[in-house]
């Protein structure tokens, strides 16, 4: 019969490597009409990270997401980057925008400032103008601004920076030290139904409660949330790589090779908890790794609850399932003839 | 001439067919709708929002997926391009005694044939140089790729590399991470030991933490290997230009070490490279480093046209990086109440046949192992070694979803013989704000606690803190 488990998992994972340089660069132009170009050497890999350097650009300069053009991934027009890996691009590339943003953005206060009748210090960028703090009404659209700054000042706004965080060498013999800039935590939360009479694993639902620090974009969190999900319960119950006495790979194709599909996805609840880094790009860390980490755990925290059995390697077929089960209700008969 | 005879032979249906619709539409491809571009199209809300950080803004790339707009790198056709394939080793460990081309070279078709003898520097390597582009000596796994040949089409291509013949000295092969540990058996890239990553976190004193302990529990975990599974596999397009400057459209997720590794193992400056990436079909970790680009640029080179791979999903389980297996050995010791006072582990990553992105995962790994848990005596030592199979590198969470499976099966066990409930256990050693990390980070934003509640209170676990 169909037996009932539910299992927690916890995890945290790092955000910025330090061990070694770790750098990232960014350009940014602001055109005459108050829209931008960004030009970043991060690949979009389908993660949408390329959306989110295009808000975080836009917000530096006080416009929309839609005004900002993103270039990217060629060596010819686009600065250096790390690349799209260890979960970086949001925390690293993003710092590297958003200070880039910041250096278009002087310019621009530098010439807006004598038009308003105030010191640079004393302006701020907002919902697509250029403004005294404190004083809204006195303004100047963002576009007329960057025309200005070209067409009359000669010094067209744009802003270059890079981005690494600091690196620093771990103590060799007791890897005491800093080697990441931050890190972020999550909790999953697995129900599974377990047939105890075929080792059948059913992950019905997942709840996942994710630290990302403040979402750049609630929307992409949520899908690197499910996504990472369906990888975790790949990990926990399917996939995986088996290779034969002499080496060679016996199921290299998706024939043999199970991978979840939209019908072995659980129902999945995502819930982002308030977080706020202050070393990230307005309080942003990251969120593409961690997704999968606790997944697995999870399930097979669900399937010793649900059956009582600790299946110690992965990934849980049904036939390891059973076999622990067979081996449990074994142990548990020669006790009772032993008692 | 010819073309009308094709045309005047067409049955009468088909004939009706080309005269009603214009050839052009025919030959495009399949691409919806046919409407004219750029699409009048309403911008969503959130991309027009300020502020714009926290909106919940659309992907630009999204309309263009959803409308088979996306150029993949299987959608890139160029004058006169040729398809390579790469003949893989099938064989797990071997040296190499003579690679005959002849028959494949003969074959109508085919254009040229690269071995690794022809790469002007065969190595290549994130952190280790200890990966050949095409194994030309000795081979270290079943996927080494051991020569390429570009045709005409991806079918004549296929044909010839069954038609080139490797002769092989077989060689034992080791599979198994613990038998590559022992000292004694032979180094697979000897000089170097089988050893080839070995990372220790020490805090506090395990000694005195276990002596403390009222309880300790001991098990071993093991996981498997995984593929990352993209759905757009490894590929990329190579063209060169008179002045001897290559351009390479590729799926690789970083570019700027892509760009370098090319210009290295084709001993050309930097400045002659340009490496595109197009929106890439899914990355995971498995595009971080270079794959067919250079054998694409170099038969590109020896054809004087435009030459693509695209790896065929075999290929892309047998060759690309996979997910390290490991081998966790987990001590822990608790007071009664479920307190962690003392935890012992020791990690064997198995890495296949090169490195890769070995030392960044065993570094995340050993790191990680301990939990999001404060504890005071730590011993956590972990080893990365080589075996004759498919290599590890670098995939979502880097060791973390291996040692997450150990500690959170661990503290479940936990939980279970003191008859703790699960949540609280977690509660109880989880991290707060000012924890010291296992490398003595005082770690800042800290949410461990937080996520546990918000999903209990979601979940609906029994006696969830409110």
């Amino acid at each position: 019969m169909k037996r009932r488990g539910r299992g927690i998992a916890c995890m945290w994972y790092p955000i910025g490597f330090t061990a070694s340089a770790n750098p990232s660069a960014a350009v940014v132009k602001v055109n005459e009409d108050g829209t931008a170009t960004l030009l970043t050497g991060t690949v979009e890999t389908g993660q949408g990270s390329l959306t989110v350097l295009a808000q975080i650009a836009a917000q530096a300069l006080g416009i929309a997401t839609d005004d900002v053009h993103v270039v990217s991934a060629d060596t010819d027009t686009t600065p250096m980057d790390t690349g799209a890996i260890a979960s970086r691009t949001t925390y690293v590339t993003g710092n590297a925008v958003m200070l880039a943003a910041e250096n278009a953005k002087k310019i621009l206060f530098e010439v807006a400032a004598p038009l308003l009748g105030v010191e640079p210090a004393h302006l701020e960028a907002k919902d697509h103008k250029i403004q005294v703090k404190g004083f809204p009404q006195r303004n100047m659209h963002i576009g007329d601004v960057a025309e200005h700054a070209r067409g009359v000042k000669g010094t067209p706004p744009i802003g270059s920076a890079t981005f690494n965080p600091a690196v620093l060498k771990l103590d060799p013999e007791t890897g005491q030290g800093k080697p990441f800039a931050t890190y972020v935590y999550a909790t999953q939360i697995a129900e599974v139904d377990v047939d105890d009479e075929t080792g059948e694993v059913e992950v019905l639902r997942i709840v996942a409660s994710h630290d990302c620090g403040a979402p750049i974009n609630p929307m992409l969190v949520e899908g690197q949330v499910e996504g990472g999900i369906s990888m975790g319960v790949g990990f926990a119950l399917q996939e995986e790589m088996l290779f034969d006495s002499s080496g060679r790979l016996i199921n290299p194709n998706l024939t043999n090779y199970i991978m979840p599909t939209s019908l072995d996805m659980p129902s999945v609840e995502v819930d982002i908890v308030d977080s706020y880094d202050e070393t990230g790009p307005f309080g942003a860390k990251g969120v593409g790794e961690p997704t999968c980490v606790s997944t697995a755990a999870a399930i097979l925290n669900a399937i010793h609850n649900a059956v009582g059995v600790r299946v110690t390697s992965l990934p849980a077929t049904a036939e390891k399932v059973f076999a622990a089960i067979q081996a449990k209700r074994a142990q548990e008969a020669k006790l009772v003839t032993a008692g | 001439m010819e073309k009308k005879t094709v045309v005047a032979e067409k049955s009468a249906p088909a004939q009706a067919l080309l005269e009603s619709v214009e050839l052009e539409l025919l030959r495009a491809p399949a691409l919806a709708p046919l409407s004219p571009l750029p699409l009048e199209v309403l911008v969503p809300e959130a991309r027009q929002q300020t502020p714009a950080v926290g909106q919940r803004a659309t992907r630009p790339d999204g309309r263009l997926h959803g409308l088979g707009q996306t150029k993949f790198i299987d959608d890139f056709y160029l004058p006169g391009m040729l398809f390579a394939k790469i003949k893989r080793a099938g064989v797990a460990s071997a040296r190499i005694v003579s690679i005959d081309t002849k028959e494949a070279e003969a074959m109508p078709g085919v254009v040229a044939v690269l071995t690794g003898a022809e790469i002007p520097c065969n190595s290549f390597g994130p952190s280790l140089k200890d990966q050949p582009v095409l194994a030309d000596t000795r081979v270290f796994h079943a996927g080494d790729g051991v020569a390429a040949v570009a045709a005409v089409t991806e079918q004549i291509a296929a044909e010839a590399i069954e038609k080139i013949k490797v002769e092989y000295e077989m060689l034992t092969p080791v599979l198994d991470p613990l038998e590559s540990l022992k000292l004694e058996t032979p180094g697979l890239h000897a000089p170097n030991p089988n050893i080839y990553g070995h990372k220790v976190i020490k805090k506090g004193d395990i000694a005195k933490g276990f002596a403390e302990s009222d309880h300790i529990f001991e098990r071993t975990f093991r996981t498997q290997m995984v593929e990352h599974v993209p759905l757009e596999p490894h590929a990329s397009v190579a063209t060169w230009d008179a002045n001897g400057r290559v351009t390479i459209y590729s799926t690789l997720g970083r570019i700027t070490l892509g760009r370098s590794d090319v210009a290295r193992t084709l001993g050309i400056p930097m400045s002659r490279v340009r490496m595109i990436s197009t929106i890439v079909g899914g990355n995971f970790g498995g595009k971080n480093e270079i794959t067919t680009e250079p054998v694409v640029a170099l038969l590109s080179k020896k054809t004087g046209r435009p030459v693509k791979c695209l790896f065929t999903r075999p290929d892309e389980f047998i060759s690309s990086t996979t997910r390290h297996p490991l081998i966790m050995d987990y001590k822990t010791g608790v007071s009664k109440e479920g307190k962690i006072l003392a935890r012992q582990i020791r990690l064997v990553l198995d890495g296949g046949a090169y490195c890769s992105w070995s030392e960044t995962t065993l570094g995340k790994a050993c790191i990680l192992s301990a939990g999001p848990y404060n504890i005071e005596n730590l011993y956590a030592e972990a080893f990365v070694v080589y075996t004759n199979k498919t290599m590890t590198g670098a995939m979502r969470g880097f060791g973390a979803p291996q040692v997450c499976f150990a500690y959170e099966s661990q503290m479940d066990d936990i939980a279970t013989a003191l008859k703790i409930d699960p949540m609280e256990i977690r509660l109880l050693n989880a991290f707060t704000n000012g924890s010291l990390s296992p490398t003595g980070q005082t770690l800042h934003s800290v949410v461990v606690k937080e996520t546990l509640i918000q999903a209990a209170q979601r979940f609906g676990w029994n006696g969830a803190p409110s």
